[in-house]
């Protein structure tokens, strides 16, 4: 699978209803330490409801400024949500299927991003 | 002292690296056939290329990424492959319009046919890329193009009816003969000749080169911000020129003998003289600055190693790119086409492309995770957001207005 082709895909719920669209996928980096870094593992996808667009880097809450383009890319993005990769079904060609039941966590991120996984419930 | 001589270097360096084929041209043409009624363009690119050449040149130093690794980082692979196919395409158009713009300076010196000298133009560009040092090479050309400066001295000369061109520069009007799209169309091309992208990509790229730190911000704030406004009255002197001269006997200017006719019949053949040797530096070093914004933009986006700070054999893909750019710049050129018309072509297209690399710089010129303290201030942000707005709509109006008027005629 490559990842690039997953952006954009649509989301659908246990059901079949359409909840939104892949806008980016989460990493942590919590693996064994290597040389440069630790090895980055999936936490999930962000679903979008109105744009599969890129955030530009606005995921980050401390990111205000100019306030007019931050506030619009929010707006664009209003409604995302974090599903964790537990929480995904079936990841399909035409669409990601969620499991039923499943957790939407915030998708913004803070201090930087630089916080443990899972803190923004 | 010697850090005064410093300032003043990188100042001297800003005004006569400004003005390129773009400039020359747009400006005269624009002069010969709406006398100073654009002038006001000309203040607003100038004051949007320092912002911009502000910007880019921060996050440079800050974060110690030039223009093309900021958009790749922000952007992405795909939307990112987009932006540079854009303005890779149009940089390589501006680097065809500078090589053939040393050519038909080097014409007129010479009354060898421009043709000829193309050849000669690029073999001369590679090898300067190749072999000289890149804070000689930027200094050489940006004192040269200073005699552009006779420019303003010939429009002195000419004793014009300083009233008359006050009225046209204050008090804006489309001239009889002309439409209003047509105006608004020499507005965006000559927006877009003041604000070229490349001047960033090189601008950013050169801080790079130059190992600039924050420490260094002081001094290529001085000489952005002193020298660009300067240079672009060197760009008004032009179109006042062409308004003197040109517009009362009915010239519409499209051709580089045009452009530098005033100076010859103000200042005569010393003016001539310097106003050869001027044209010749500044296409010249404009030439270099676009075909190293190609290799820039490149290596930047794919990850080659580049710099001119690197031995050729170590950014071998970056050098390579650079000469494919100007072989292809000559194989355009070779079919004859009229550098005067890619010139003018490529600076409305500059305008298009514009917003492509303006607002990932404006957003990382905002991260405080590239940028630690450097962020930009308030004013900065009005400004940026303000121009923001105006380069967005002159992107898309450009191509419309491009349709109605017929490219200007």
């Amino acid at each position: 699978m490559i990842l690039g082709d997953l952006l954009g895909t649509p989301v659908r719920d246990a059901d079949g209803g359409r909840l939104g669209r892949v806008a980016d996928v989460r990493f942590v980096l919590d693996g064994t330490p290597r040389q440069l870094m630790s090895e980055a593992r999936v936490l999930g996808l962000v679903v979008s409801p109105h744009s599969a667009a890129s955030f530009l880097g606005y995921e980050r809450i401390n990111l205000a400024q100019p306030w007019p383009l931050a506030n619009l890319l929010r707006w664009r993005h209003r409604g995302s949500y974090l599903v964790l990769w537990e929480d995904i079904a079936m990841v399909g060609k035409d669409a990601v299927r969620l499991r039923p039941g499943f957790t939407r966590y915030s998708a913004s991120l803070e201090d930087g991003g630089r916080q443990r996984a899972g803190d923004g419930k | 002292m010697k850090r005064l001589l410093g300032v003043a270097l990188g100042i001297l360096t800003a005004i006569g690296g400004f003005v390129d084929i773009g400039d020359l041209v747009t400006n005269a043409v624009v002069g010969s056939r709406f006398g100073l009624s654009l002038v006001w363009v000309v203040a607003v690119g100038v004051v949007g290329i320092c912002l911009f050449a502000n910007m880019s040149g921060r996050v440079a130093a800050a974060s110690g990424r030039a223009t093309f690794e900021v958009i790749r980082e922000r952007l992405g692979p795909r939307a990112g492959l987009a932006n540079l196919s854009a303005s890779f395409l149009i940089n390589l158009m501006t680097v065809t319009a500078e090589i053939g713009g040393v050519a038909l300076a080097l014409q007129l010196a010479s009354s060898v046919h421009y043709l000829l000298w193309i050849p000669v133009a690029a073999v001369a560009v590679w090898l300067v890329i190749w072999r000289v040092k890149f804070s000689i090479m930027e200094n050489v050309t940006g004192l040269l193009g200073l005699t552009l400066i006779v420019f303003a001295v010939a429009l002195f000369l000419l004793k014009p009816d300083w009233g008359v061109l006050a009225g046209q520069a204050l008090a804006p009007a489309v001239p009889d003969g002309e439409t209003v799209p047509t105006y608004w169309y020499y507005a965006i091309a000559l927006f877009g000749a003041a604000m070229t992208p490349y001047e960033v990509f090189f601008f950013s790229s050169g801080a790079v080169e130059e190992g600039w730190t924050v420490k260094d911000l002081v001094q290529s704030r001085l000489n952005v911000l002193v020298g660009f406004p300067l240079g672009g009255l060197l760009s008004v002197a032009i179109a006042g020129c062409a308004a003197v001269v040109l517009l009362p006997a009915g010239i519409a200017v499209t051709s580089l003998s045009q452009v530098i006719l005033p100076v010859a019949e103000g200042a005569g053949k010393l003016g001539l003289a310097f106003v050869l040797v001027g044209v010749v530096a500044a296409t010249f070093g404009a030439a270099l600055e676009t075909t190293l914004s190609s290799g820039y933009t490149l290596a930047q986006f794919f990850g080659w190693s580049w710099g001119k700070f690197r031995r050729p054999v170590q950014a071998a893909r970056f050098h390579l790119a650079m000469i494919i750019c100007l072989l292809v710049g000559l194989a355009v050129l070779a079919t004859g086409v009229d550098p005067v018309l890619v010139t003018e072509y490529s600076v409305v297209f500059s305008a298009i492309a514009l917003p492509l690399t303006y607002l990932p710089i404006l957003i990382v010129s905002n991260d405080p995770q590239y940028m630690g303290q450097h962020v930009n201030g308030r004013a900065v942000n009005v400004l940026g957001m303000a121009y923001l707005v105006i380069i967005l709509v002159a992107s898309l109006a450009a191509i419309p207005l491009m349709i109605v008027t017929g490219a200007g005629s």
